[in-house]
């Protein structure tokens, strides 16, 4: 394994392109002349980008994003990230227990749902075992996020593996944002006790740092028959950022965390998770025209399930990308390498065969939006090329093209393929541990792939911001259960013997009323139909793979009342899950806040109040009763 | 790739402005709103240049050059001019203070004090410090922050033109 020689040799690549392509500026001086009859009014309303941050470009993207602020996620109440991405209209999102969660966009969501890339602060956090996110050591604090994005519809030429429905992206604040102590305190009824520390300064006066710690424990969720469903669970997590200024033109970035947490479970022992990662991050702006960045992490988990299961996790991950600004062209590019080392402990029930598996990634991408039209126009091609160890070879291309009718509206449309490569659930999972398998495998299962036709049109005036993406996708290759030897039942083997189509529209819109008065809304349309291919055994027409409503709501308004009272109510509703019988639902959560002096913030905050207790996710005998919630809460800032 | 990169460099417009062009322009605008007191060599022929001068690593890159060719104020022509050390300083109208400076700010406006010329920079807290002019970012944008104690000591008159689309600050007293 060559992992320590490859980045360098990376490094030399992209030192050599960064100089063959430096630009030529003399093709500035027609938008310089331009620039020097604004007046100083106009010049105050000229965007600048500063060519390292990506992220800027993405709200002018040709996608469905939807862009969750800070202020959205302090308005809201929520106390995880889970619950901050109910505040997305294009994600849905389902509480299992008191622990876990269900998120997906366009549909396929599942306790496993297996589409979506997601991403904090560059580090991804979807794991290699199943493709999906354990949400509940996902965790931050959320009053350290500066933005969360969120794109539905593939992303996976620029965003990387997994991005098949969409795309998380979770920005922190840099540290020079948070400086100062914090502290936060509070408990209630569903969320039990929780705290929190964080104080940030400076490192002489080029580098700022802030350190965090927190802590909180949560109620269990009632079992179908109103019993405790033994899913209480606490958790301490600390981490640290530093942001260094080297020079003008170098910036580097190191964070880390570090967490622990319990949970109860109904059969006997304690859940342990743990964890801890850290990133290193480097951007160097080689020229105005073009810039260099580079990221390495480290990211190690450990869980284990006394009776069921248990995993040591190590993933080790490069990645160097490349912008340049040349003429009318943006190209990007960058490659990646990626390296997991995990470690199943097998329990007589379930088996992950072989126990300990090292698998490597490679990927590469190139993107280059051109503009047809000078700020009209925009054409944007790119494909992403990875190589892993399961199927080899995938490439993920992706056109996108985006016109801008005036000032105020833009129209956009999209067409993209992309993959959903094995993981190992799909080709090393066994029931039970010892033969004769009732599951024996996937041995033949390759990428799940989707061809993808999006158009969208965004609107701004004013006081009002509107956004709507429609879609229409078909899937190939969907994971099925065949049976090896029809007639009879078992053994079974997981496959790709079904197809699927799904389509809708995602409404989004942001009204303000006034100056202390916003509303914000959206509206999802889904539709998902999964059907078994000639020759599969697979009957469940997507029963297995995707649990979504077909229409879900959501309304959120925030009122800035005088004497220093805020008031904040968000209600959403969703239609029933078909193949779970699970029941359309309509809940409220309402915050309402006091803050005396500039210094303090007091809060109370009531989740879910419109039931003594509902259910979001899963069949009539597994699903988990959620109950209403409140909670009092205190910050200071000194 | 490397093939496909050099390939791509076609001519055209670049679609986007750069935040240190941006810059550039603010400053060659900032000549047209400051008043410098008179001074003895300005009435000399031919007609003094007007300085800007930048102290520390240029963020500027070509582009402060190319805002102020050809440009004058009145008769004087307008020049820019580079400097690494604090006692390089000339009789500069401008002084633009890199980020690369910033551990030395203090030291940088001491050796300025109650001379006419125009501090600006976009380090963090410059204007604060006693810096007349800061740059800072706010959504994307560029905005002023302006210390007017810190002009009005070095007898600078800011337009209100300008006054009205930044934000003032005074020196904090002790």
């Amino acid at each position: 394994m060559n992992s320590r020689s490859h980045p360098t040799s990376l490094l030399l690549l992209v030192v050599a392109l960064t100089i063959t392509a430096s630009p030529a500026l003399g093709q500035q001086r027609d938008s310089l002349q331009a620039l020097k009859r604004l007046t100083l009014d106009q010049l105050m309303n000229v965007e600048v980008t500063s060519v390292s941050r990506r992220a800027e470009r993405l709200a002018q993207t040709a996608s469905a994003i939807q862009v969750i602020t800070q202020e959205d996620i302090r308005q809201s109440g929520a106390t995880s990230l889970p619950e901050a991405l109910r505040l997305a209209a294009n994600l849905q999102v389902a509480q299992i227990n008191s622990r876990e969660w269900a998120i997906s966009a366009r549909g396929f969501n599942s306790t496993s749902a297996n589409k979506l890339l997601v991403l904090i602060d560059g580090r991804t956090v979807y794991t290699p075992l199943f493709s999906g996110v354990f949400w509940d050591v996902q965790d931050l604090l959320l009053s350290d996020v500066d933005r969360i994005e969120v794109i539905s519809g593939p992303g996976a030429t620029l965003w990387g593996a997994n991005a098949v429905n969409g795309v998380i992206n979770v920005i922190t604040k840099e540290a020079k944002d948070t400086r100062g102590l914090t502290l936060v305190g509070g408990g209630g009824t569903e969320l039990q006790w929780f705290g929190t520390a964080r104080y940030g300064g400076t490192l002489g006066s080029r580098a700022n740092y802030r350190i965090y710690g927190k802590g909180f424990a949560r109620d269990r969720t009632l079992l179908p028959n109103g019993q405790a469903a033994a899913d209480d669970w606490r958790m301490g997590q600390g981490g640290f950022r530093i942001d260094w200024d080297a020079s003008t033109s170098n910036r580097l970035t190191l964070q880390g965390d570090l967490y622990d947490g319990r949970s109860n479970q109904l059969s006997p022992g304690d859940i342990a998770i743990t964890g801890k990662n850290l990133i290193a991050k480097w951007g160097h702006t080689v020229s105005a025209h073009s810039d260099v960045r580079a990221q390495m992490y480290y990211d190690r988990t450990h869980r284990d399930i006394p009776g069921t299961f248990g995993e040591d996790l190590d993933i080790y991950d490069v990645d160097l990308q490349h912008r340049a600004l040349l003429a009318r062209h943006d190209v990007v590019w960058g490659v990646g390498y990626r390296l997991i080392n995990d470690r199943v402990a097998n329990s007589p029930g379930l088996a992950f065969l072989p126990p300990h598996v090292a698998r490597q990634w490679f990927t590469a991408f190139v993107q280059d939006e051109l503009a047809l039209v000078a700020e009209r126009l925009h054409v944007t091609l790119g494909t992403k090329i990875e190589h892993n160890d399961y199927t080899g070879f995938e490439i993920q291309p992706s056109g996108r093209l985006n016109w801008t009718l005036s000032p105020s509206g833009t129209l956009w449309a999209a067409i993209s393929r992309a993959v959903r490569t094995p993981s190992r659930i799909d080709r090393e999972f066994f029931v039970p541990a010892q033969p004769p398998y009732f599951l024996a495998g996937g041995p033949n299962f390759h990428s799940e792939e989707e061809l993808a036709y999006e158009a969208g049109y965004r609107h701004q005036n004013g006081p009002w911001l509107l956004s709507l993406a429609t879609f229409y996708s078909h899937y190939h290759g969907l994971r099925s259960i065949e049976q090896t030897n029809p007639p009879n039942p078992t053994p079974l083997v997981i496959a790709n013997g079904q197809d699927g189509e799904s389509y809708g529209a995602e409404l989004a819109a942001t009204y303000r009323v006034s100056d202390r008065w916003r509303l914000r809304g959206g509206y999802t349309e889904l539709r998902i139909h999964v059907w078994p291919n000639p020759g599969s055994t697979d009957t469940s027409r997507g029963a297995t793979e995707s649990h979504t409503p077909d229409r879900q709501l959501f309304l959120h308004s925030s009122l800035d009342m005088p004497a220093h009272l805020r008031l904040d109510g968000m209600f959403r509703y969703l239609s029933r899950v078909a193949n779970q019988q699970l029941p359309a639902y309509a809940e409220l959560n309402a915050r309402f806040t006091w803050q005396p002096v500039a210094a303090l913030d007091l809060s109370i905050v009531g989740q879910n109040l419109l039931h003594n207790r509902h259910a979001e996710f899963g069949t009539p005998t597994a699903r988990r009763q959620i109950q209403r919630g409140v909670y009092g809460m205190a910050q200071w800032h000194f | 790739m490397a093939l496909m990169s050099s390939l791509l460099l076609v001519q055209g417009e670049s679609p986007r402005t750069s935040e240190y062009q941006l810059k550039a322009v603010f400053l060659f605008n900032f000549v047209q709103f400051v008043d410098w007191p008179p001074s003895a060599t300005q009435d000399s022929q031919p007609p003094p240049p007007l300085l800007i001068g930048i102290l520390g690593d240029d963020p500027f890159g070509a582009f402060l050059d190319e805002t102020v060719r050809g440009e004058r104020l009145g008769a004087r022509p307008i020049q820019v001019r580079r400097y690494r050390r604090i006692a390089d300083i000339e009789e500069c109208n401008i002084l633009f203070i890199s980020r690369s400076e910033n551990e030395r700010v203090a030291e940088i406006l001491a050796a300025v004090k109650n001379r006419p010329v125009l501090t600006v920079s976009d380090g963090d807290g410059f204007a604060s410090q006693g810096g007349i002019i800061q740059f800072f970012t706010d959504k994307n944008r560029i905005r002023i922050r302006i210390n007017l104690d810190a002009a009005e000591a070095a007898k600078l008159t800011i337009s209100s033109k300008l006054l009205r689309v930044a934000e003032v600050v005074r020196t904090p007293r002790r």
